[in-house]
């Protein structure tokens, strides 16, 4: 048994103090008498002398004892018994819908064999339950009984999600480097890269599959007025031999059209069509069926049937109004001393060009050419004639498509290190395009000024603004859909967003939307019409059933085994109801009499 | 009744009427009455020889002897003369304690029936009240069986009250007393022995027939009620004694008050004083008419 706060105890000196108080005693009672002469003969009274034998008044030692209690419990004593620690990571990403032999799902094989694993665990281990999807994240405490931790697993959700391998692979390496970690029992499709560590017991279920999936389902709008659309769908075999893939489309549920390839081992084929009927949402089914038919489905909606709305600030009204020559863009524009936050309410993004607002816009947000020296912001801000780019990522949505060595940016400022935002491009003196989140939206700055926007006449920028803009509005994803298990940014206008499962899940505008777990087509609902947005799996390299690469753990032959520490069982609550059935004790006690008393 | 205890029954009253006051000496009365006096008189009771001398009545000639010593001798006869019944009441603030007890009512009861007795036989009666308040300043001799009825009006307005000591009040009272008779006192003779022993041996000296009436109540034997941590306050003096009472020290007290009654009731005896100790748990009824003979009242 231990303390968890032991300075609580100084507050025992109470109770040296309350038992001089009860030797000292308390006036007693005065009462007239016939007379003292009798009296005189007795004993003075046992309170007067001091340290002498106390009477017995049972209501001092039990309110002694709650005294005592009190402090106890502000102590925090705990017991320390010594468990076993024991961790379960159950896999619960898209591939583990697939079906086995017997009819069930690799899923379904995995929880009943992680539940049998931990049938064999001690009684009294402390278990943790890890899911893998989307992203790897725990779902029990620290300190679970095999019994809970069998709950757990048992109310766990197969997601629509891919896993992601290196955080998977992260986790597992986490775990394995604990040395308090007993065991680890990981529950997935993937194998182990050998060696495994000796503490991890891994369940695979199932082994190589044959699997057809599509990789992407894209539309796109012909001219302005067209009353057809066009969809490309991607399509993979990954299975030992060459197959026939036969993709069908429904529009709004009614058969559309369909298409079909001779598709080769391992290869990826494009079936193209050309002229789909206008509607809301389109489906795609993939044939043959095979045992993993989330893949064999993807959904997607209408382009172009959203608009983002801009709210540029700005002392150059002109520079804004040439994003109104951008397809699906609004834009208003303020003059720096008329902008209020209110304006921020029906904008989807923010641009402050050559102003900054007084507070942290509650949208995404892009400064041009920031001024130094603002108090919020915080930009350090170097002017110069000629800016010169020097460094950027070869692969980011922000640069996709963006030659920077025909990019001319004239005269502007470089800006130095910033607490929040990292330079994503970067000159000769400084960052030229900084990135940041910050209270869950996201900011970009530049150095330079991409407007007013040309279009073709400066294709590097026009391209770069483009990139910015789809950043900001959430549409940045490299592929032309939205991917279960990626995260969003809530438009401005919307504030409901209902899953495919029906789930009605209340948000606001430029909150990040995780609930995305789900293949489907997502309603967004807010402000006028509701649109409607389609999340697919779309990922082949999870669909790659056949091919599965093992998890590698890091460091997994230094990893050993620490004696399990001592888990701590708090008393403090069963401390709290002894003294709170103490105080009713003595309440009935002491106060019934009174009542009765008091009755007529 | 007529002022009167309700102790006071038709019943109780005609058996008062049957007792007289008993004196273990002969004290000279104001009037004719029932008891012998020192004087000479015209009772049957003789009392002595006297020579015979001119002008005596020759009835009283005792012709025996005259015939035996051939000499003349008057017979003597006592004198039969009512007695003075000094009643004595302690109304000092003890009596009033514990109330529940109704100490002074006992007291008052017990003097109102001793001078029922005395005035139902023709005796005089003196009340004289200790303390108190409300009491007239001094009262005098009350003679006929009627003046009970003033005598119960003035102790029904009188309230026990203030301090005191009974030895020298008793000392004063009896400086106020020119002749000799019987004396009841009554009281709870909460007080030192040496004061009582004082105030009682004084009458003793004085040649008076005394009997002391010792009321106690049955809460103020039993540890007055109290338990626990009490400061008591004495009635009288005020005097505070911080005291713990258990059923020990409940007990130790109870010994302690009877101890000092027995030493009381000792002196008394020793003294020749007559003695009762009326507990107020008993019936007044039965107290008094058992009490009696103890106290000098005989059929």
């Amino acid at each position: 048994m231990g303390l968890l706060n032991p300075g609580a105890l100084y507050f025992l000196a109470i109770v040296p103090a309350l038992i001089l108080a009860y030797l000292a005693r308390e006036r007693p009672r005065q009462v007239t008498v016939s007379s003292v002469l009798a009296f005189r003969a007795l004993h003075k009274m046992r309170g007067e002398r001091f340290a002498g034998r106390p009477r017995f008044r049972w209501t001092f030692f039990v309110e002694l004892l709650i005294l005592c209690l009190a402090v106890l419990a502000m102590a925090n004593p705990y017991i320390a018994r010594k468990r076993d620690q024991v961790a379960v990571v159950l896999d619960n990403s898209a591939p583990m819908q697939a079906r086995t032999a017997d009819g069930g799902t690799r899923y379904r094989a995995a929880v009943a064999q992680a539940k049998e694993a931990l049938a064999d665990e001690p009684g009294d281990s402390a278990v943790t339950v890890y899911l893998t999807a989307p992203t790897p994240h725990p779902v029990t405490g620290t300190a679970a009984s095999p019994e809970t931790a069998a709950a757990a697993l048992d109310r766990a959700q197969v997601s629509d999600a891919p896993v992601n391998p290196a955080a998977f692979a992260g986790l597992l390496t986490q775990l394995v480097t604990d040395r308090h970690l007993a065991r680890i029992i990981v529950a997935s499709y993937r194998t182990l890269a050998p060696p495994a560590p000796p503490k991890v017991r891994a369940i695979a279920t199932g082994s190589g599959l044959p699997n057809y999936a599509i990789g992407s389902f894209v539309l796109t709008s012909g001219t302005l007025g067209a009353t057809t659309v066009r969809a490309r769908l991607t399509i993979a075999n990954f299975s030992s031999a060459p197959a026939t893939l036969k993709a069908a489309i429904t529009a709004d549920g009614k058969p559309a059209s369909d298409a079909q390839a001779v598709v080769e081992p391992g290869d990826v084929a494009t079936l193209e069509f050309p002229n789909l009927p206008l509607a809301r949402v389109y489906q795609a089914q993939l044939q043959p069926a095979d045992a993993f038919p989330l893949d064999n489905v993807a959904f997607a909606t209408a382009p172009g049937a959203r608009t983002v709305a801009i709210l540029f600030v700005s002392p150059m009204a002109a520079d804004g109004e040439s994003l109104k020559s951008i397809p699906g863009i609004t834009v208003t524009t303020r003059a720096p001393a008329a902008f209020t936050p209110q304006d921020l309410a029906s904008a989807d993004i923010a641009i402050f060009e050559y102003t900054i607002p007084k507070e942290l816009p509650a949208v995404n947000a892009l400064f041009v050419i920031p001024p130094p020296g603002d108090p919020i912001f915080d930009f350090l801000a170097a002017p110069a004639a000629q800016l010169q780019v020097t460094g950027w990522p070869a692969t980011d949505p922000l640069t996709d498509g963006v030659n920077f060595r025909l990019l001319n940016l004239r005269s502007g400022e470089y800006l130095g290190e910033h607490p929040w935002m990292q330079a994503m491009v970067s000159g000769t003196q400084g960052g030229l395009l900084l990135v940041g989140d910050r209270q869950g939206h996201r900011y970009a700055a530049t150095g330079f000024n991409p407007f007013p926007y040309l279009g073709r006449q400066n294709l590097p920028m026009s391209i770069l603004t483009l990139n910015l803009l789809s950043q900001l509005t959430g549409l940045g994803a490299p592929t032309a859909g939205f991917r279960t298990g990626e995260p969003w940014i809530v438009p401005a206008g919307v504030k409901a967003i209902t899953t495919p499962t029906g789930e009605h899940v209340p948000v606001a505008a430029g909150q990040t939307f995780t609930r995305t777990d789900q293949q489907g087509v997502h309603e967004l609902s807010g402000v006028g019409e509701p649109t409607l947005r389609a999340v697919n799996l779309g990922d082949l390299a999870t669909s790659d059933l056949e091919n599965v690469p093992p998890i590698k753990i890091e460091a997994a032959g230094s990893a050993s085994t620490a004696p399990a520490p001592p888990v701590a069982t708090p008393l403090t609550p069963w401390l709290i109801a002894l003294i709170i059935g103490l105080i009713v004790l003595e309440a009935l006690f002491v106060y019934r009499p009174r009542v009765i008393e008091a009755a007529p | 009744m007529l002022g009167l205890p309700e102790e006071f029954t038709p019943a109780f009253i005609a058996r008062l009427e049957q007792l007289r006051v008993k004196t273990r000496r002969e004290y000279v009365g104001l009037g004719k009455g029932s008891h012998l006096s020192p004087h000479r008189g015209s009772s049957l009771e003789f009392s002595d020889y006297r020579h015979y001398a001119l002008g005596d009545d020759f009835r009283y000639i005792d012709w025996g002897l005259y015939g035996r010593t051939d000499k003349l001798y008057i017979k003597l006869f006592k004198e039969e003369e009512d007695l003075l019944t000094y009643i004595f009441l302690d109304a000092s603030a003890s009596m009033a304690y514990p109330r529940s007890d109704r100490k002074f009512a006992a007291a008052v009861a017990t003097a109102l029936a001793v001078a029922y007795v005395a005035l139902a036989a023709g005796d005089r009666v003196m009340l004289r009240v200790l303390g108190g308040s409300g009491a007239p300043a001094a009262l005098g001799f009350v003679y006929g069986r009627h003046r009970i009825v003033d005598l119960a009006r003035t102790l029904g307005a009188l309230q026990p009250a203030g301090e005191v000591d009974l030895g020298p009040a008793l000392a004063r009272e009896l400086v106020s007393i020119r002749r000799a008779g019987k004396v009841f006192v009554i009281s709870d003779f909460l007080a030192l022995l040496n004061s009582v022993e004082r105030g009682l041996g004084l009458f003793t000296a004085a040649n008076m027939d005394v009997s002391a009436v010792q009321v106690l109540g049955a809460t103020e034997l039993e540890g007055q009620g109290l338990s626990g941590d009490v400061e008591v306050i004495d009635a009288e003096s005020g005097e505070r004694v911080r005291v713990s009472i258990g059923q020990l020290e409940r007990a130790k007290y109870r010994e302690t008050l009877l101890r000092l009654s027995g030493e009381i009731r000792s002196f008394c005896f020793r003294s020749g004083l007559r003695y009762a100790l009326y507990k107020t748990d008993l019936s007044f009824h039965d107290f008094f008419l058992h009490a009696a003979t103890l106290l000098g009242l005989v059929h």
